[in-house]
């Protein structure tokens, strides 16, 4: 009696699932119409933050709303899949890694948009409607009440010096992507033989770095002299001025994941979406990007303001698959445990 | 009587599975699912991956200590405060309302990270200062560590326990402890062999529940357990889901499967040791208000340890949050840093409008989600206690299906379900997903209330002619106020500072505070993210002070003595 | 209000055994009469007073209250409590601890949606009528037990119910209070002359409170009849066991004249009043303590002798245990008596007060 009951209210709640599944197919939005007048708002998802200003300064300039959705790197493909899936994909604008925006790509979420204001970027910044307009780059960040000039890295390899020792924060390298890769691209970028890279890779973890979950608690500690240098991002030194921060000015290369930007194929509003991206790799945008959230952009000449990074050489590298992220993970788990 | 139960209750067991089945169904399609969508073909590789990796078992050791040290510290606390509080004469006694709730109204991450500035080895301002005094060597406490953890979880889910356990402790049967003392018990025989055993259904409902929490807890281990190398549950599944740039849900989902099948054998469990309730029923007509113990010598020591208890928790974390807000970026205290205070940040968060809109929807989901959440909580907490069937059963565990995921995960489960549905994107879908996911904190106090008013309190209102709307609303909730307030303060603080889910599912136009605050210290911006936090403790205590006083209208007893007009 | 009940079965299952809380109870309860279920815990007797305002589902039979049906298996009616209009005292009086009196015994009529100047009006009434006039504004938290039980009876009374049922309401009183409460509770009912079902194990409750006493034992109602005939003249031996004080004897008829019976038991011979059984019934002598005649006239009837063993001073009777043959016969001797422990002595049987009943 009281199972049949169960069993009854369990098949109604089945049946109002269905029908909720059923409503996720409805008819796609109409094709943008290039006639149509530039109204409504724009939206965009992005994984990079603190991104106001030019939200503010687009809509001075072109009169749409422009909306931000902040969506973390790890959210970022899980939503944006399954809003598209269920014809409810509510971004024009798409910005995020690389090789997130290529998944996307391939599942046909992406317009391909040739854009006016890309014209000046290098080729390899075009990939086919997705536009790389910046690099997040990684350096050394030090305290600078704590660590001079002159004590201050001078090449990747003085972070294995023992006298960091205890005195490193870094974000998880057998758990966050972005430091896997970074770590990947110094054996393939910077360092001659995969046997320095690897004494490097052996010196930091004897150095027995403090571990967070990503780049964003990075500077904290430094800033407090909780620890005095860090592998964390040069941009933070912008927004958090004026902490006593400033990046270690290696005779390397600094390295980074580039960033990439791209409109959606079926964006609601997609007159607007093309405002906005041309808008976006503007040198006006890029500007602002560099200047008030410390980014480092492709635009040449507009650099973040960073005494110094204007000539240090920031290369963009190569993304792992998902395959390389985790066996590196793994061995850098085991490397970095110390037991 | 017995129709109208097995009505109510197969009502309410099809809004509450809505509210929490779908969610998790779709969880668990996930996790067989090939694809990274809730829909795929069918595949077993994501749990054979997730559970053949060797880390599992020293994750699982760490998570078995971590939990079980949380909620046993939380509640071992929260069972002390409320004998202070309802049952001696100590003084101050609006301390422990206070104390009760100011953690519940901390954004967990900022509460963690203001204990790593204050005892980190490095150059925590308590360690310093310790070393200074006693001239060591070396940091005397290390807050990333087990204990530190513990520690810090145990503070931050201490309201939890309190808000189950200190209603109950108000409604004592105190003849009940009086004959124990005519018997010869001394007052810890008493305590021990009487009254905690007669709480005992209040004091294990406070312990799992604080055991579910502490198992989807992430702030602590991600703050405080991270740079310490140790890893829990919550803290491997987030690096499940960040090892890939295309982060594998269905995986997470599947280790969050265990922590579901645990979290509902711990209800059965629950269940089964407070299966004769009948026999803890102690409110009835007589005996109403609780007697007061003497202190006598005790009082001093005991009001000093409150002190000090009330310094850690409530001034300590909010000063460090206010010193925070003034200087531009996580400095030491001294001279320096004094000299760079300003209003900056304050200027910054009260001008920036997303934060100004992220308040008032916060407040919306607070208030008025509290609300709807308490209604349905006091109907299936009255389910659960009066109605003993297998469907009752049922009930309560489906109220705990969504609570007791990890809160990464479920808040995908969210988003695959609310996507097929006109909510997505809206206010609504954070409305009820908030109330799916909580509903266990009003649930558990109101239960605990309510198997203490004895049945025939609502049975003669029924007898007197009175519908059972009519019994609910006059006799059932005034004499369950003191459980309706915990649960209302419990609910309405959580989905002030709900995160979870609210950063899956929040959209522009539903920014909510937590998100506001996520995105703050993402940036690293720590003086903004307290400025921003302060504000959410200042219009939390307004609730949580709004709600005790509106609470209060109702209270039994002294506040109905009034004298004739 | 007349109630029939027809048929009533209540079974709960725990633990794998089934408990036959109501067996099939046919019972009808007279209109403005005092109607009480008497019997051990355990009985059925909560239960069947719970099916009848209720609280309670039975799983099959009908119940009648009046001309209306409230509860029927077979018709599948079912009238919820709220609607049957009863009044009812609870063992825990069940006064609610957050209101003050007023709200308490108003609480019926606001129900009832009566405007409030005749609710004032009824209410002072219903106090005054329980002599709690004045307490209106008393927390009912801040009453006494004697007070609390009058405040429970004044709301049971408040919207004059046709029927009012007590679920043993004076068992949490002292004893002194409880004799107190039981001549007014008396009192009030026979002013109000409604129809009245009354639970309670205790015996001396049931008979002075009853005019009609049901004797119930494992969900069976075994006996229906007056105070009087309960205790007088019972038919089954639990019943007279249960009611009061009896001496029960093992018997088998051996002889019967028009009115007598002649039946031999291990105190001897005694000539009873004869009653009709069925052959098959085994039978028991039941006499009461009070009936015993130490004064026997030499040439009455059941004269019997035995050795005074046990005598207990109680104040109004001694107490005593008188050995007959392999019996012990329960007596009450008076408080004067020259008796000792030991010494023999005879007594006598008028045949009218030597009960036989069925075991």
């Amino acid at each position: 009696m009281k199972l049949r009951k169960i069993m009854i209210a369990m098949a109604l709640l089945l049946t109002v699932s269905l029908a909720l599944f059923g409503a996720g197919t409805g008819e796609k939005p109409a094709a943008a119409k290039a006639d149509e007048p530039l109204t409504g708002k724009v939206s965009l998802y992005a994984s990079i933050t603190s991104i106001e200003p030019i939200m503010a300064d687009f809509k001075a300039k072109v009169g749409v709303d422009a909306e931000y959705t902040r969506l973390s790197t790890a959210r970022f493909i899980s939503t944006v899949l399954t809003e598209y899936q269920a014809n409810k994909l509510m971004a024009d604008v798409v910005q995020g890694p690389l090789p997130i925006l290529e998944i996307l790509k391939e599942q046909g979420v992406l317009a391909n948009y040739q854009a006016k204001a890309a014209e000046g970027y290098p080729d390899w910044a075009k990939r086919d409607g997705i536009y790389l307009f910046g690099i997040e780059y990684v350096g050394l960040i030090y305290n600078t009440d704590l660590v001079s000039k002159e004590e201050a890295p001078k090449r990747y390899e003085d972070l294995a010096d023992p006298k960091w020792k205890g005195h490193i924060v870094m974000a998880n390298p057998a758990s966050h992507a972005t430091t896997i890769s970074w770590l990947v691209g110094l054996k393939e970028n910077v360092f001659a033989t995969e046997a320095e890279w690897m004494a490097f890779v052996r010196g930091l973890a004897a150095n027995e770095p403090m571990f967070v979950a990503s780049f964003g608690p990075t500077p904290a500690p430094i800033a407090s002299g909780e620890k005095k240098i860090g592998i964390s991002m040069p941009k933070y030194i912008v927004t958090n001025a004026p902490a006593p921060l400033d990046y270690a000015k290696l005779s390397q290369p600094m390295l980074g994941s580039p960033r990439a930007i791209a409109i959606t194929s079926d964006a609601p509003n997609p007159r607007a979406a093309e405002a906005f991206l041309e808008y976006w790799l503007s040198d006006g945008a890029m500007g602002i990007l560099a200047n008030d959230v410390g980014e480092y952009v492709l635009t040449p000449g507009v650099y973040p303001p960073i005494p110094g990074i204007s000539e240090t050489e920031v290369i963009p590298i190569r993304e792992l698959s998902d395959e390389e992220i985790q066996k590196w993970g793994a061995e850098f788990e085991k490397i970095f445990a110390l037991k | 009587m017995e129709r109208r139960h097995s009505r109510l209750t197969y009502t309410l067991i099809t809004i509450v599975s809505l509210l929490t089945v779908a969610p998790v169904v779709m969880l668990v399609i996930g996790s067989f699912s090939k694809n990274l969508r809730a829909f795929g073909d069918f595949t077993l590789s994501k749990y054979i991956a997730v559970y053949t990796d060797p880390m599992l078992v020293e994750t699982a050791g760490n998570t078995l200590v971590f939990v079980l040290g949380s909620a046993a510290f939380a509640t071992v606390l929260a069972l002390f405060l409320a004998y202070l509080n309802n049952r001696t004469n100590i003084p101050f006694k609006f301390l422990f309302k206070v104390l009760s709730v100011v953690p519940m109204m901390i954004p967990h991450v900022l509460f963690a990270v203001s204990w790593a500035l204050l005892l980190n080895p490095s150059n925590g301002i308590l360690n310093m200062w310790l070393q200074q005094l006693f001239g060591l060597a070396k940091a005397p406490f290390n807050i990333y560590s087990m204990p530190g953890m513990i520690m810090v979880e145990g503070l931050l889910d201490l309201p939890i326990a309190y808000l189950i356990i200190s209603p109950a402790m108000a409604s004592f049967d105190v003849s009940l402890e009086e004959s124990s003392r005519v018997f010869k018990g001394g007052p810890m025989r008493t305590l021990f062999k009487i009254t905690l055993p007669v709480l005992r259904p209040a004091i294990l409902a406070a312990f799992i529940l604080c055991i579910v929490r502490v198992l989807a807890s992430f702030a602590v281990p991600s703050v405080l357990g991270m740079p310490g190398r140790i890893y829990v549950l919550s803290t491997y599944i987030y690096r499940t889901v960040t090892m890939s740039l295309i982060a594998d849900y269905g995986k997470a989902a599947a280790i969050g499967m265990s922590i579901l099948v645990l979290s509902i054998t711990l209800i059965y469990i629950y269940r089964y040791y407070t299966r004769f309730s009948d026999k803890y029923v102690t409110i009835s007509s007589r005996g109403f208000k609780p007697a007061v113990v003497e202190l006598r010598k005790g009082k001093i020591p005991l009001f000093i340890m409150l002190i000090i208890i009330s310094f850690i928790l409530i001034v300590l974390p909010v000063l460090v949050l206010l010193y925070t807000s003034f200087i531009p970026y996580i400095m030491v205290p001294n001279g320096q840093a004094f000299a760079a205070m300003s209003l900056a940040n304050w200027r910054t968060v009260i001008s920036d409008p997303i934060s100004i809109k992220s308040l008032g929807n916060s407040l919306f989901l607070g208030i008025v989600g509290a609300t709807v959440g308490s209604f349905l909580s006091i109907l299936v907490a009255y389910v659960i206690v009066k109605v003993k069937t297998k469907a009752s059963g049922f009930l309560e565990s489906i109220s705990f299906l969504s609570f007791s995921f990890p809160g990464i995960v479920i808040g995908i489960g969210f988003m695959w379900f609310f996507v097929r549905t006109p909510l997505y994107a809206t206010i609504w879908a954070l409305f009820f997903g908030y109330i799916a996911t909580y509903l266990p904190y009003g649930i558990r106090p109101m239960t605990s209330a309510f198997v203490q008013i004895h049945g025939s309190l609502e049975e003669s209102s029924l007898v007197c002619g009175a519908s059972f709307a009519t019994t609910m609303r006059r006799v059932v909730i005034p004499l369950l106020v003191p459980g309706i307030v915990s649960g209302w303060v419990l609910m309405a603080t959580m989905f002030f500072r709900e995160l979870s889910l609210s950063v899956v599912l929040s959209r522009p136009g539903t920014e909510v505070l937590a998100v506001q605050i996520l995105r703050f210290s993402e940036d690293g911006q720590w003086g903004k993210l307290s400025a921003l936090g302060l504000i959410m403790i200042f219009f939390s205590t307004l609730m949580v002070v709004g709600v005790n006083l509106i609470g209060n209208r109702f209270k039994p007893g002294e506040a109905k003595d009034r004298k004739p007009a | 209000m007349q109630i029939t009940i027809t048929g009533l079965k209540k079974h709960y299952h725990s633990e794998g055994k089934t408990i036959r809380a109501l067996d099939g109870v046919n019972l009808t309860i007279e209109a403005n009469k005092i109607f009480t279920l008497l019997g051990p815990s355990g009985c059925g007797k909560t239960t069947l007073l719970r099916c009848i305002v209720g609280l309670e589902t039975p799983d099959e039979g009908e119940i009648k209250i009046g001309d209306t049906i409230v509860w029927s298996n077979e018709k599948n009616i079912y009238v919820p409590t709220e609607k049957r209009e009863l009044g009812m005292v609870f063992q825990t009086y069940a006064i609610w601890p957050h209101m003050n009196v007023f709200n308490n015994v108003a609480y019926p009529l606001q129900n009832m949606k009566m405007p409030k100047d005749e609710i004032a009006k009824r209410v002072a009434k219903t106090l005054k009528f329980v002599q709690l006039e004045g307490f209106e504004n008393r927390p009912a938290t801040r009453l006494s037990g004697g007070q609390q039980q009058r405040v429970a009876l004044a709301r049971a009374l408040v919207a004059e119910p046709k029927v009012i049922l007590f679920d043993e309401p004076l068992s949490n009183l002292d004893a002194k209070l409880r004799e107190e409460t039981r001549k007014e509770l008396r009192m009030f009912l026979g002013e109000l002359g409604i129809t009245a079902v009354y639970v309670t194990h205790d015996r001396v409750e049931a008979l002075a409170l009853s005019d009609m006493i049901g004797v119930m034992r494992a969900g069976n109602i075994v006996e229906l009849g007056t105070p009087k005939k309960i205790y007088f003249d019972a038919d089954h031996q639990f019943v007279a066991d249960f009611i009061g004080r009896a001496n029960l004897i093992p018997a088998k008829v051996t002889e019967e004249t028009s009115e007598h019976s002649l039946v031999t038991t291990a105190i001897g011979s005694v000539v009873c009043q004869k009653r009709s059984f069925d052959p098959s019934d085994e039978l028991t002598l039941c006499i009461r303590p009070e009936f015993l005649d130490f004064k026997p006239a030499s040439d009455a009837i059941n004269r019997i002798t035995g050795v005074v063993e046990q005598m207990v001073f109680v104040g109004e009777v001694y107490e005593s245990e008188i050995r007959v043959g392999t019996e012990l016969i329960f007596a009450k001797l008076d408080p004067q008596t020259t008796l000792k422990e030991g010494d023999h002595v005879t007594f006598s049987m008028k045949p009218e007060h030597c009960l036989l009943v069925s075991r």
